[in-house]
C-alpha cells in the first residue's frame, strides 16, 4: 500500500470510532489489523503511542464526562486523541470527550510547557551619574553605624562566601549592567512547587539567589518552604529588584541587611489561620550564614581574635505575623511585624594608632571607637601606624515594622493607582569585646543600635506612568551603649523617580536622589545621583505577590 | 477510659463533625468575576456561598493578588475562573498563598470556563511582538450567552462531584438558566438583525459579537496591551468613514481613543463594562447582555 493511502486509510479508520460511537468489535479488528500492518514501518511512533495512550487512558477515568461540543472540535484534537487511546489496546469504547482530555485534563487552559519550567529572564541595566566620581553608587550602602566598619580588614565578608565583588546596586559612573535574573519555576510533582532564581551580574559571575521547594498539598493553611530563599521577614525583603519602585534599595535594608537582604538557606512554615481577616503568621530558621545581619569571621580571625568558633547551625530565627483588614473592593491594607534573631555574631574593629617617636599617647582612630588609652604595648615602634583589632562577639536581632496601602484606581495601563508602603527597621546587637589590644575592654559590653525607616508613594498619573517619591533614613538611633556609650548621627535621602511601563514587560525609569550620608563619625558627603534604568522582561508571564 | 476508647470516642466525633460540615454548610465557592459569580449563584443557589473577587470595573487582566483575596480562597470548596490565562497575573499567586490544596488547578475545585468551551483566536503565535497575546485563545467566554450555558452545565457538573447531595438542584438550575437564554436569543437575533458592526477598544467582546454575526470593524488598540497610536486610529478613521457603527470600550480603558474616532466618523463611543454588577445572580447576567444588544443595535 502507497504511504499516502496508507495515511489515509488509517486516519480514516482511526475517526471511525470517534464519528460513529460506539464502536463494534469488528471496527476494533479492522483497526488492529491495520495498525498491526504499520506497525514494522511505524515501530517507533506506536511505541511512543503506547506510552501516551496508558497515560491518557489514565486520565480518561479522571475527566468529567463530555458532550457533544467534541463534535464540533477540531479535527486534529480528534484524530490525535484517537490515535492515542483507541486502537491499540481498546476493548472499551471511549466517549469522544477525550478528544478534549489534552486541553481540559487539568480543568485549566494554560500556553503550557510540556514539562519544562516556567522560565522567565529579566535585564536590569542602567547609566548612573553621581557629583561625586560615582563614589555614591557604594556609599549609600555604606552609611555609618558603630558596629559595622569599614577598612582593609573590614569585618565585612562573610565566612565562607565574599560578597564585596558582587553586589546589585553598587553602580559606577557611566554604564551600568545590574544583573540578568533567571527564574525557572514550576510544579515538581502534586506535593511540591519548586524555583530557581539565578543572577548573573555585568561580569559574567553567576550568584544563586534563590533555589526552594514549597509545599502544595499541606492541610489547615499551612506552607513549608526549604532551600535557599528571601525571608518573608518585613515586606520589600521578598522582593527581586527588577520587582523595586525605584531602581535602588532603600538605605535601611541596604545598610542593615546588605545588598541581598535576609537571604538565607533554611526551613519556613507559614499558617493562614481560619480567622475573619487575613492573617499569616510565619517562622523561619536559617543558617545564619549574613552579609551583615549575624556574620560570623573566618577560622583564622576567630583563633587569632578568641571569638570561638562558628557554632553549628541554624543560628538566624524569624517570626513574622501580615494582617490585612478587610477595606472595599479597591482598597487593599497590610500589616506586619517581624522580629530576626542570629545566635551568633561577630565583628572585628579596627582602629589605627598614629606613634610619634616621643608620644606614645598622640592616636588617632579611623572610626568612633574610643578605647580609652594604654595602647601599643609591644608593637614595634619604628612603625608610625599600627593596627589594633578588637574582636567582638555576641548576638544579633532586628525588628520590622511595615505597613503597604494599595488603591487600584481602576484607569487604562495602571492609571491612578497608588501604593503607599513604609517599613522600620531596628538592628540591635548585643556584643562582649573578646580581644583587645587594651586589656582593660576585655570583657566589657557594646550594644550597638541602628535602626532605619524608608516611607515611600508610587502613583499611575497618567496611562503607563508612574511617578514615585521615597524618604529613607539610616540611624535616627545609631548609637553604642553599655561598657561604652557613643551616638552618632543619621544619613538620609529623598529619591523622585518617573517610570514608563510600555507594556506588562518592559520599564524605563528615570531617578533623582539627594543623598546626605554619614560616611564616619563628623563627616558627611552630600551629593546627587540620577538612574536611567531599564528592566525588561522576557519570557512567561510572572505574577507577584501582595 | 482507655486510650482506646479515648481514640475512638475523638474519631467519632470527627466524624459527626465532618459529616454536619458537609451537610449543612453551603459550598464556598469564590468567583474571579461577576459574571462567573452570576452563574455561580444561579447554579448553585442557597447551596452555595459566592464571593466574587474582582469587580466589574476592573480590567481582569491587570488585578493584583490581594491578601483579602488570598483569604478568601483559603476557605474556598471550588474557584470559578473564566481562565485561559486572563487572571495569570494574580489568580495563580493567590491560590499559591491561600494554602488550600483543594482549589489548586487539577483539582474537583477548580473551575475554569474557558475549558469547557471551544474558544475564538486559538492559536496566535506566542510572540510578545504582538503584544499581551494569548496562544490558548481569546478569555473572555463570558461575553457569549450560548457558551455560558454549556459552562452553566459543566459547572452543574463539577458542583455536583463537590456536593453530590445538591446534583438534581444544580442539573435543574442549569437547566433553568439554558431555558432563560433560550427565551432571550430570538429577541437578541432579532435586535442583533443587521447591526452594522462595533469598533472595540480591545478583543474582549469577540465572543457576543461572533455569535450574533454582528461584525467586528476593528480594535483601537493595533497590539493587545498597548495603546492605541494616533497613526491606527487615523487608519481606522479612514477605513470606515461613511459607515455607521458604534464604539465600545470598557470603563478602564482610556476614553481618548473611542472619542476621538467617534468624533471623526460621527459615531457614538459607549463605555461597557464586560461584567454584570459585582452581586450579580443569573438574570443580572442576561440583563448585562442587553445592555450589549441594545447599545450593538442601536448605532447612529
Amino acid at each position: 500500500m502507497p504511504r499516502p493511502l496508507a495515511r489515509i486509510a488509517i486516519a480514516t479508520a482511526l475517526m471511525t470510532p470517534v464519528a460513529a460511537l460506539p464502536s463494534t468489535e469488528h471496527e476494533i479488528r479492522e483497526l488492529r489489523s491495520l495498525i498491526d500492518e504499520m506497525k514494522t514501518q511505524y515501530e517507533r511512533r506506536i511505541q511512543e503511542l503506547e506510552s501516551r495512550l496508558s497515560k491518557a487512558e489514565q486520565e480518561a477515568h479522571q475527566s468529567a464526562q463530555r458532550s457533544e461540543a467534541a463534535a464540533a472540535r477540531a479535527e486534529t484534537a480528534a484524530r490525535t486523541a484517537a490515535i492515542e487511546s483507541r486502537p491499540m489496546t481498546a476493548p472499551t469504547v471511549v466517549e469522544p470527550s477525550e478528544a478534549q482530555s489534552p486541553k481540559t485534563v487539568l480543568g485549566a487552559l494554560t500556553s503550557g510547557t510540556a514539562f519544562n519550567p516556567q522560565i522567565s529572564v529579566f535585564l536590569d541595566g542602567n547609566y548612573y551619574h553621581d557629583t561625586i566620581g560615582g563614589e555614591g553608587g557604594s556609599l549609600v550602602g555604606r552609611a555609618f553605624q558603630p558596629s559595622r566598619v569599614f577598612g582593609d580588614h573590614g569585618h565585612d565578608h562573610g565566612h565562607g562566601h565574599d560578597h564585596g565583588g558582587h553586589s546589585h546596586g553598587a553602580p559606577v559612573n557611566g554604564f551600568n549592567f545590574t544583573e540578568a535574573e533567571i527564574a525557572l519555576t514550576g510544579t515538581v510533582d502534586p506535593y511540591f512547587d519548586a524555583a530557581l532564581f539565578l543572577a548573573v551580574d555585568g561580569d559574567g559571575g553567576v550568584e544563586l539567589e534563590e533555589a526552594y521547594f514549597q509545599t502544595r498539598a499541606l492541610p489547615a493553611g499551612l506552607r513549608v518552604k526549604g532551600g535557599k530563599f528571601l525571608s518573608d521577614f518585613g515586606y520589600i525583603n521578598k522582593q527581586h529588584p527588577h520587582q523595586w519602585d525605584f531602581a535602588d534599595q532603600n538605605l535601611p535594608y541596604l545598610n542593615l541587611l546588605g545588598d541581598h537582604g535576609l537571604l538565607d538557606t533554611g526551613l519556613q512554615i507559614t499558617w493562614l489561620p481560619k480567622l475573619p481577616v487575613y492573617t499569616l503568621l510565619g517562622v523561619e530558621a536559617f543558617q545564619g550564614n549574613q552579609e551583615i545581619f549575624g556574620t560570623t569571621l573566618d577560622g583564622g580571625e576567630q583563633t587569632e581574635l578568641g571569638l570561638g568558633r562558628t557554632t553549628d547551625g541554624p543560628r538566624l530565627w524569624t517570626a513574622f505575623a501580615k494582617v490585612s483588614p478587610n477595606l472595599p473592593t479597591h482598597h487593599a491594607l497590610q500589616f506586619g511585624l517581624s522580629y530576626a534573631h542570629n545566635t551568633q555574631h561577630q565583628e572585628v574593629h579596627e582602629h589605627t594608632h598614629q606613634h610619634r617617636h616621643d608620644d606614645h599617647h598622640d592616636h588617632d582612630h579611623d572610626h568612633g571607637h574610643g578605647h580609652g588609652h594604654g595602647h601599643g604595648h609591644g608593637h614595634d615602634h619604628s612603625h608610625r601606624v599600627v593596627v589594633h583589632r578588637n574582636g567582638l562577639a555576641g548576638d544579633a536581632s532586628l525588628w520590622g515594622v511595615d505597613l503597604v496601602y494599595k488603591y487600584d484606581g481602576g484607569g487604562a495601563y495602571g492609571h491612578r493607582n497608588l501604593l503607599f508602603q513604609t517599613e522600620y527597621l531596628r538592628s540591635i546587637k548585643d556584643l562582649t569585646v573578646r580581644s583587645s589590644a587594651h586589656p582593660e575592654a576585655i570583657g566589657s559590653n557594646r550594644t550597638f543600635t541602628t535602626d532605619g525607616l524608608y516611607a515611600q508613594a508610587v502613583y499611575g498619573f497618567a496611562p503607563r506612568w508612574t511617578t514615585g517619591l521615597r524618604y529613607d533614613v539610616l540611624g535616627l538611633t545609631n548609637k553604642i551603649s553599655g561598657g561604652r556609650n557613643d551616638s552618632f548621627g543619621s544619613s538620609d535621602r529623598w529619591t523622585f523617580d518617573v517610570t514608563w511601563n510600555l507594556t506588562e514587560f518592559s520599564r524605563l525609569r528615570a531617578q533623582y536622589a539627594y543623598n546626605n550620608i554619614l560616611e564616619s563619625p563628623g563627616e558627611r558627603e552630600r551629593f546627587d545621583a540620577f538612574y536611567l534604568q531599564f528592566v525588561m522582561a522576557l519570557g512567561s508571564h510572572g505574577a507577584h505577590a501582595f | 477510659m482507655t486510650i482506646r476508647s479515648f481514640s475512638i470516642g475523638v474519631l467519632a466525633a470527627l466524624l459527626t463533625l465532618t459529616a454536619w460540615g458537609s451537610f449543612a454548610a453551603p459550598l464556598e465557592v469564590v468567583a474571579t468575576s461577576p459574571s462567573m459569580g452570576a452563574l455561580a449563584r444561579s447554579i448553585g443557589a442557597d447551596r452555595t456561598r459566592v464571593t466574587v473577587l474582582a469587580s466589574p470595573d476592573r480590567d481582569l487582566h491587570m488585578l493584583q493578588a490581594k491578601p483579602t483575596m488570598i483569604r478568601a480562597l483559603r476557605d474556598a470548596d471550588l474557584v470559578v475562573a473564566i481562565g485561559a490565562e486572563l487572571e495569570i497575573g494574580w489568580l495563580p499567586m493567590a491560590i499559591g498563598s491561600a494554602a488550600n490544596p483543594r482549589v489548586l488547578p487539577g483539582q474537583p475545585g477548580y473551575f475554569e470556563a474557558a475549558a469547557q468551551v471551544d474558544l475564538l483566536d486559538v492559536g496566535a503565535p506566542a510572540d510578545r511582538a504582538q503584544g499581551d497575546v494569548h496562544p490558548v485563545g481569546n478569555p473572555h467566554v463570558n461575553m457569549d450567552p450560548e457558551r455560558m450555558v454549556q459552562i452553566a452545565q459543566a459547572l452543574a457538573a463539577q458542583l455536583a462531584r463537590l456536593d453530590p447531595a445538591g446534583a438534581d438542584t444544580y442539573q435543574a438550575n442549569a437547566e433553568h438558566f439554558a431555558l432563560a437564554v433560550a427565551q432571550r436569543m430570538p429577541i437578541w437575533q432579532e435586535q442583533l438583525a443587521g447591526a452594522p458592526g462595533a469598533v472595540l477598544y480591545h478583543r474582549d467582546a469577540v465572543y457576543l459579537l461572533d455569535r450574533f454575526n454582528v461584525p467586528l470593524l476593528g480594535t483601537l488598540e493595533e497590539i493587545p496591551g498597548v495603546p492605541p497610536t494616533a497613526r491606527h486610529v487615523k487608519a481606522l478613521q479612514d477605513q470606515l468613514q461613511g459607515r455607521s457603527g458604534i464604539i465600545i470600550y470598557a470603563p478602564y480603558q482610556s476614553v481618548q481613543a473611542p472619542n476621538r474616532l467617534a468624533r471623526e466618523l460621527g459615531w457614538e463611543a459607549v463605555s461597557l463594562t464586560l461584567e454584570p454588577p459585582m452581586n450579580a445572580a443569573g438574570s443580572d447576567y442576561l440583563d448585562h447582555i442587553d445592555r450589549w444588544v441594545l447599545a450593538l443595535s442601536q448605532p447612529q
